[in-house]
This record gives structure tokens, C-alpha cells and sequence, in this order.
């Protein structure tokens, strides 16, 4: 009996702790915008789709800290919910332009450092986040 | 080390993980990515100088925590010491840097600005950066120890990314305020690229994607004393860094002396480490908000 009460405090403490993990309430700075010709530059692998699954492992690498396994954010951390429709509506470009430069006074660090490519490859596993909101 | 612990250290570096870290390869120059917000690296590396006529031979180990403040601001503590061949083993001190990315964007160059505290012995040999002559290569560890320098170092670091190489240039400028040496200069450039352009989607140990190479030139400048390039030490060096595991890099660099103040060569390792998340963890177990 003791154990079953200590397995359901465990559920819920996981519980609360993934939904207060999420961010659904984010709301991006109006501020941080890409240049027009930056936001209309094609993904180069949008016809390799089969290249996202090492976006998936780059995502894994530099973005699951703060942004979550499933991309749905952190609200201590005010990091974007990547499922939302207000990040998915943007275009590829401006998702690159985002991960290339940061936005480091609201705590969003540049992944310049990542190869071009790379970068392409996270906005193209990007694209494979979804969800019901 | 005893077989086992080898054997479990072993283990760790090679099958703990797949996926990698991508860390730059330089030792000596320094590029505009920061460490991420909150994100702290542990790195043990070492210097060894094969001598020349009238030189020792020397190893020195430092120790290097570098934390991620804000995503344009990265701060590191330096623990260093220095043992040499038919002389003695010393503790040669501590350095404290902090480096900011002034501008918000990336642009065609991104320049940092680096501020350095060393309360260090004359017998420091890691050669972090070389200001001014070059480090005393003949002289015992007793005489060197006994004179302690509290110095202030600045850079103004460049870097540019172009076509997934990575380009940069450092220029440092010394003030020792425990002598009257005037303002001491120093440079380092450097320029390296990973070997892969695209990440593959299976974890790989050995895959291309891990490694990156490139090579630096570093060395002294004299100081507003004796502004030279000459009687100073400058080297060469090919750089290789591999990223063994998800948050571990290993890298090597075999610098080669230029000039008679220079050692022959100089060989450089370094073992990094990155603890993703390190601030929120320690907010969390202060009971405080990340």
C-alpha cells in the first residue's frame, strides 16, 4: 500500500514537473526579427529530408536544455515553445537566422559555431515538432 | 593509475557516450563562441617544452573552470603549476578571466573583449598567451618563484566565420604591477574548420563530423620598452580537437619554435568536459529560481 502511495507521489511530482516545464504561454521579443533577406533564404536540404535525423541529434545536443526533449519549452527559463504555431509560422530562414545569431540579452546564445549545414539541419528537424496547440 | 580505474576511465571517454560537443581546437587563440548561459566546462590540459641548448625540460598542467554567466558573458578561473626536469615542482598560481561579446548580432567580424587578473610566479610556463618576450626558459624554479607578478591583461579578440572556417586574431596587451616592465604585447592568430559539414543521423565515435583541425601562430611582441618582434618567442602550431563523447573533447597541438627564445617544440594537451545546466542545478539546490 505504502508503496503504490509512494509510486503516485513520484507520477504526479513528474507530472507537475513536465507541465511546468513547458512554456505555452511564451510570447516572442518583438525586437528580435531577421532582415527580410535573411528570413527569405531557402533550407538547402529541404529536399533531403533524411538529413533531420541529424538535426535531431544536434537539437539533442545544444537546444534540449532550455527548450526541452520535445522543443515545448521552459517557463523558468523563458525559452520558446517550439511546437507553437506563432515559432512554427516563421519561415526556414528566420529559424536560421535565430539559431546563427541568439539573442543574447534575452539569454539565447549564438550557435555560429555549428556548420552552416548543421544549423539547416536543426531548422529542418525543427519542422518535425509538433503538436495539438 | 591502477588497471581497473584505467580501464573504467577508459570507458567513459570512449562509450559513454556518441553524440559530440563542438569545441574549438585552438589553446592559445581565442574566438567569439562563449560558453553557453549557465553551462560549466571543466578542462585539465598541459604544456610540455622539449628544450633547446641551455633550456629544461618542463611539463605544465593547468586546470581551467569556465562558466557561462550570460550568453555574451563567460568567466573562467585558471589553476596552474609547472615541474621541471632536474629541478623542482611548483604551484605557479592563478588567473581569473572574463570575456564579453559586446554586439548582439553575428557580423563579417565579431569582436569580444577579454579582461584577465594573473597573480602568478615568473616560473608560469602553461603559455596561455605569450606577452613580451616569452616566458625565462633557463632559469631555476627557486629564483622564478620568488618573483610573484600581479598583472592586468587585456585582448581585443576578432573572429569571423567564413565558409565553416573559423578565423580569428587576438591582440594582448600586459601590465605587470609588481615591476616596472613597461606594457607588455602579444598576438595570436589562428584558423580551423570541422571536418564535416553535415551531422549524421547515427551516433559515430570516429565519424568525421567529431573532428576539427586548423593550425594558430602565436608569440610575443615586446613591450613599449622595447616594441620587437625580434628576442622574442613565436611559434607555430597545427591544432586537432575530437569530440570523444556527448560532452567530452580531447585536443592535441605540436607547436614548433620559431626563433632561439622559442622551445623546439611544444607540445600541447587537453581534456574538456561540459556540464550542461550547472547554474540551474546549483540554483536548485539553493532553493533559488534558476
Amino acid at each position: 500500500m505504502k508503496l503504490c502511495r509512494f509510486k503516485g507521489i513520484v507520477v504526479l511530482g513528474l507530472l507537475a514537473a513536465f507541465l511546468h516545464a513547458e512554456n505555452p504561454g511564451y510570447q516572442p521579443d518583438p525586437s528580435w526579427r531577421a532582415p527580410s533577406e535573411a528570413a527569405s533564404r531557402p533550407n538547402p536540404l529541404a529536399s533531403r529530408p533524411e538529413t533531420a535525423a541529424g538535426g535531431r541529434k544536434l537539437f539533442i545536443r545544444n537546444c534540449v536544455e532550455c527548450h526541452g526533449k520535445n522543443g515545448s519549452g521552459m517557463e523558468k527559463k523563458h525559452s520558446a515553445d517550439l511546437q507553437l504555431q506563432i515559432v512554427q509560422q516563421q519561415s526556414d530562414g528566420e529559424l536560421f537566422w535565430k539559431i546563427t545569431n541568439g539573442n543574447l540579452h534575452r539569454g539565447m546564445p549564438s550557435f555560429s559555431k555549428l556548420p552552416e549545414l548543421q544549423r539547416w539541419q536543426i531548422v529542418l528537424y525543427l519542422r518535425t515538432l509538433t503538436s495539438s496547440k | 593509475m591502477k588497471p581497473l580505474s584505467l580501464v573504467a576511465f577508459l570507458f567513459v571517454m570512449l562509450w559513454g557516450a556518441t553524440s559530440a560537443a563542438q569545441e574549438s581546437p585552438f589553446f592559445v587563440t581565442y574566438t567569439h563562441h562563449l560558453e553557453e548561459p549557465g553551462n560549466l566546462e571543466l578542462e585539465t590540459s598541459s604544456t610540455t617544452g622539449i628544450p633547446r641548448n641551455g633550456q629544461r625540460f618542463y611539463f605544465a598542467p593547468y586546470t581551467e573552470f569556465e562558466y557561462g554567466v550570460t550568453a555574451s558573458w563567460t568567466t573562467e578561473l585558471y589553476l596552474e603549476s609547472q615541474s621541471a626536469w632536474g629541478d623542482s615542482t611548483v604551484f605557479t598560481g592563478w588567473r581569473l578571466e572574463n570575456r564579453f561579446r559586446p554586439l548582439k548580432r553575428e557580423h563579417w567580424i565579431n569582436p569580444v573583449l577579454y579582461l584577465e587578473y594573473e597573480s602568478v610566479s615568473e616560473a608560469s610556463r602553461i603559455q596561455k598567451e605569450i606577452e613580451g618576450g616569452g616566458p625565462d626558459l633557463t632559469s631555476r624554479n627557486a629564483l622564478l618563484t620568488s618573483e610573484h607578478a600581479h598583472e592586468l591583461e587585456g585582448k581585443l579578440i576578432l573572429s569571423s566565420n567564413y565558409h565553416d572556417w573559423n578565423i580569428s586574431e587576438n591582440f594582448i596587451i600586459t601590465k605587470n604591477f609588481s615591476e616596472s616592465e613597461g606594457v607588455e604585447f602579444g598576438y595570436s592568430f589562428g584558423a580551423a574548420r570541422p571536418l564535416a559539414r553535415l551531422a549524421s543521423g547515427g551516433n559515430c565515435r570516429f565519424c568525421k563530423e567529431n573532428f576539427s583541425v586548423g593550425a594558430e601562430m602565436y608569440g610575443g611582441l615586446g613591450s613599449t620598452l622595447d616594441f620587437t618582434a625580434h628576442h622574442t618567442a613565436h611559434y607555430i602550431a597545427p591544432v586537432i580537437s575530437w569530440a570523444v563523447g556527448e560532452n567530452s573533447t580531447l585536443r592535441f597541438s605540436p607547436g614548433f619554435g620559431l626563433t632561439n627564445e622559442s622551445n623546439p617544440v611544444l607540445l600541447r594537451f587537453g581534456y574538456s568536459y561540459e556540464i550542461q545546466g550547472f547554474g540551474s542545478r546549483v540554483s536548485r539546490l539553493l532553493g533559488r529560481r534558476p
